[in-house]
């Protein structure tokens, strides 16, 4: 187990960054915060460095309790959002900078460093920028750059705030897959913050989705985006169709829809629905609806619907370009909507 | 050569009839142009008169009168004993109060921009305090506290330890009256430039003396020379706190400005304006030395834009 934390609570002020936060990781993982601002993932990242500390609670660190312990001996590596590269240094200063404060006793020979720091640029790519100054670089340069300073002295952990929120989409695509490569290769562990639910999907072995200072739920990117534990998790992770629902006696229908027999007590529930798992048929069972704006994107199709008697704006379906082809949906088109999937919320926990 | 240009790249629009060869706008001045109204150059030309007024005039005015009765008088009154004496106090005074403003300024600007404490916003408004007290009040308090009659007075004097009217009260007066520079100069600055860089230092394993020197120190260094150059003219040419502290004894506790004083006073302008002249040249090379800082570092000046 290389990140163990129980328990953990911070307010600033007011505000209750994180109320009770309990959490493991396990060597090698790379773990994704997910969540939406001000949910506490930052301070949960800082707490684990230890740049911030937290009111209650305990951090384990390689088995060993590290709640007290300073930043300085955490050993772990942390990247900023904007890079925080020293902006006075060349870029192999910066990535020697950890090396060389080091104490006397302890720090390599000069050609060592030499050695390590060209190592670490030649593996993000970087070794023929090594006199550069930062402002000379792009953004995924320097992102890259500071990925290699963290790594120089090789921590336990690393910490990435945010790591590809500066970048635009296409380098940040680019450097979240470099990033899940490099960590692939390398196989240390890694805990990344983001509020971007697709980069979290991707790139993680395990996502924990935080709201409000908690954790709502911890599971692979698959299981996350299938089985959300609330409908926050539901809403956070894509896109989320409400529909009301309703039981009687353990039977619960959505509308029109049969959803088998679920037990619990009667009355009304919230039905969520993905946008890809809406089915459209010309009849049969289902809800009464209309096709509003038709819109292909590619591979996939999105096909606006109103459904009759059914508050709320209009849901997207979104079909396969195949399934559109088969059946060319028109505006005004009257169609039968069902559900190929869904997930049932009390409507105590949905407010 | 402008049909070559017209032709080369296709017009947007089609051109109207008359203007096809005309050459292209800005080559042609005059008639393009869309025409000046009166209010910009009125406003710039009383700028201009004012600032020739108030400042120019008086600076000329000073060396006008140093040199009043040639190079022999002027050389001769800078010369003089006690206008030696008044400049090496005010030089001793200077390398005392500076560096420790220099000091104190630092440190405060780091406590308050890469901390967060209860009663941070108070301490900013403390280091506000010498700004917004009278200089006159600053020294008074200095009398009151080290006075013969004040507080510790009496116990000062049971030690025969002299700070009212002697050196040590100078410098009390001149470090209180500086200190806001260097920290003014450094807070909005450093809290521009953020922690994130310190905080990496941290992680990377570096001491906190370390991170100082080697991440904050390096990216303030200009911001810091800037301060260090102000608080050192004021330094210079403080006079309401000194004067109070001071006892104004000839050759002893008689700092430039106040000698210049004195000698207007005795009816010696020429002598008087000679010592004056000094302060101008500190206050000119203080705005050069400004003006080659701030075209080194562009982000002081925005940092000056904000802050007023």
């Amino acid at each position: 187990m290389s990140i163990r934390v129980q328990g953990i609570r911070k307010r600033f002020g007011e505000f209750v960054a994180l109320d009770g936060v309990d959490l493991e990781i396990e060597t090698g993982q790379l773990v994704a915060l997910l969540g939406p601002s001000g949910c506490g993932k930052t301070t949960l990242l800082r707490v684990l460095a230890g740049l911030e500390s937290p009111d209650a609670g305990r951090v384990d660190l390689h088995g060993r309790d590290a709640t007290q312990l300073p930043v300085q001996a955490r050993n772990v590596g942390f990247v900023f959002q904007h890079y925080a590269l020293f902006r006075h240094m060349s870029v192999f200063d910066n990535v020697a900078f950890g090396l060389t404060v080091r104490p006397r006793r302890t720090r390599p020979a000069r050609t060592q460093i030499r050695a390590r720091v060209e190592e670490l640029l030649s593996l993000v790519q970087l070794d023929w920028a090594a006199d550069r100054l930062p402002a000379q670089l792009s953004g995924g340069q320097r992102q890259r750059v500071a990925l290699a300073r963290a790594l120089a002295i090789e921590p336990a952990v690393l910490l990435l705030d945010e790591p590809f929120g500066a970048l635009d989409t296409q380098v940040r695509q680019e450097l979240r897959r470099w990033l899940r490569r490099l960590h692939d290769a390398l196989h240390f562990t890694s805990v990344f913050v983001t509020h971007d639910q697709q980069e979290a999907l991707e790139v993680a072995d395990s996502v924990v989705v935080m709201n409000r200072g908690r954790i709502e739920q911890r599971g692979a990117p698959a299981d996350v985006y299938d089985r959300p534990a609330s409908p926050f998790v539901h809403r956070f992770v894509g896109t989320s169709h409400v529909l009301p629902a309703e039981r009687t006696a353990d039977r619960v229908r959505i509308g029109p829809i049969d959803a088998g027999l679920v037990p619990g007590p009667d009355g009304p529930l919230e039905a969520r629905v993905r946008p890809h798992d809406l089915a459209l048929a010309r009849d049969g069972e289902g809800w009464p609806a209309r096709v509003g704006a038709v819109r292909v994107l590619g591979p996939l199709v999105q096909v606006e619907l109103t459904i009759d008697g059914v508050p709320g704006g209009p849901r997207i379906a979104e079909l396969s370009r195949e399934q559109y082809e088969a059946t060319p949906w028109r505006t005004g088109d009257a169609v039968r909507l069902s559900l190929k999937r869904w997930a049932l919320y009390d409507r105590a926990e949905a407010a | 050569m402008s049909a070559v240009a017209s032709d080369a790249v296709a017009p947007l629009e089609p051109a109207a009839p008359g203007e096809k060869d005309a050459p292209p706008q800005a080559a042609r001045g005059g008639p393009g142009r869309r025409r000046r109204s009166a209010a910009p150059v009125m406003l710039v030309t009383l700028a201009l008169a004012w600032l020739g007024v108030a400042l120019v005039l008086p600076l000329v005015a000073v060396f006008a009168q140093a040199f009043a009765k040639g190079w022999d008088a002027y050389a001769a009154a800078l010369t003089d004993p006690m206008a030696l004496h008044a400049i090496r106090l005010t030089l001793t005074v200077a390398a005392i109060a500076v560096p420790l403003n220099l000091v104190f300024g630092v440190v405060a600007a780091w406590c308050v921009t890469k901390y967060d404490f209860p009663g941070k916003s108070a301490l900013i408004t403390l280091i506000d305090l010498p700004f917004a007290v009278s200089p006159v009040i600053s020294g008074l308090v200095y009398v009151l506290l080290f006075g013969a009659q004040g507080w510790l007075g009496p116990w000062l004097l049971d030690r025969d330890v002299q700070i009212i009217f002697a050196v040590p009260g100078i410098v009390l007066a001149t470090v209180f009256v500086t200190f806001p520079f260097v920290a003014r100069e450094l807070i909005p600055l450093m809290q521009a430039q953020g922690r994130d860089e310190e905080e990496t230092a941290l992680s990377l394993g570096a001491s906190g003396w370390q991170t100082f020197r080697r991440v904050t120190l390096p990216n303030i260094r200009l911001g810091l020379l800037y301060g260090v150059l102000l608080c050192n003219a004021r330094a210079m040419g403080e006079f309401g706190a000194v004067a109070v502290v001071s006892g104004h004894i000839r050759g002893l506790t008689n700092t430039m400005p106040l000698h210049v004083e004195i000698l207007y006073n005795e009816y010696n302008a020429t002598a008087a304006f000679a010592v004056a002249s000094l302060l101008a040249m500190l206050a000119l090379v203080t705005l050069v030395a400004r003006s080659w800082l701030e075209a080194r570092a562009p982000e002081l000046r925005g940092e000056r834009a904000a802050q007023s």
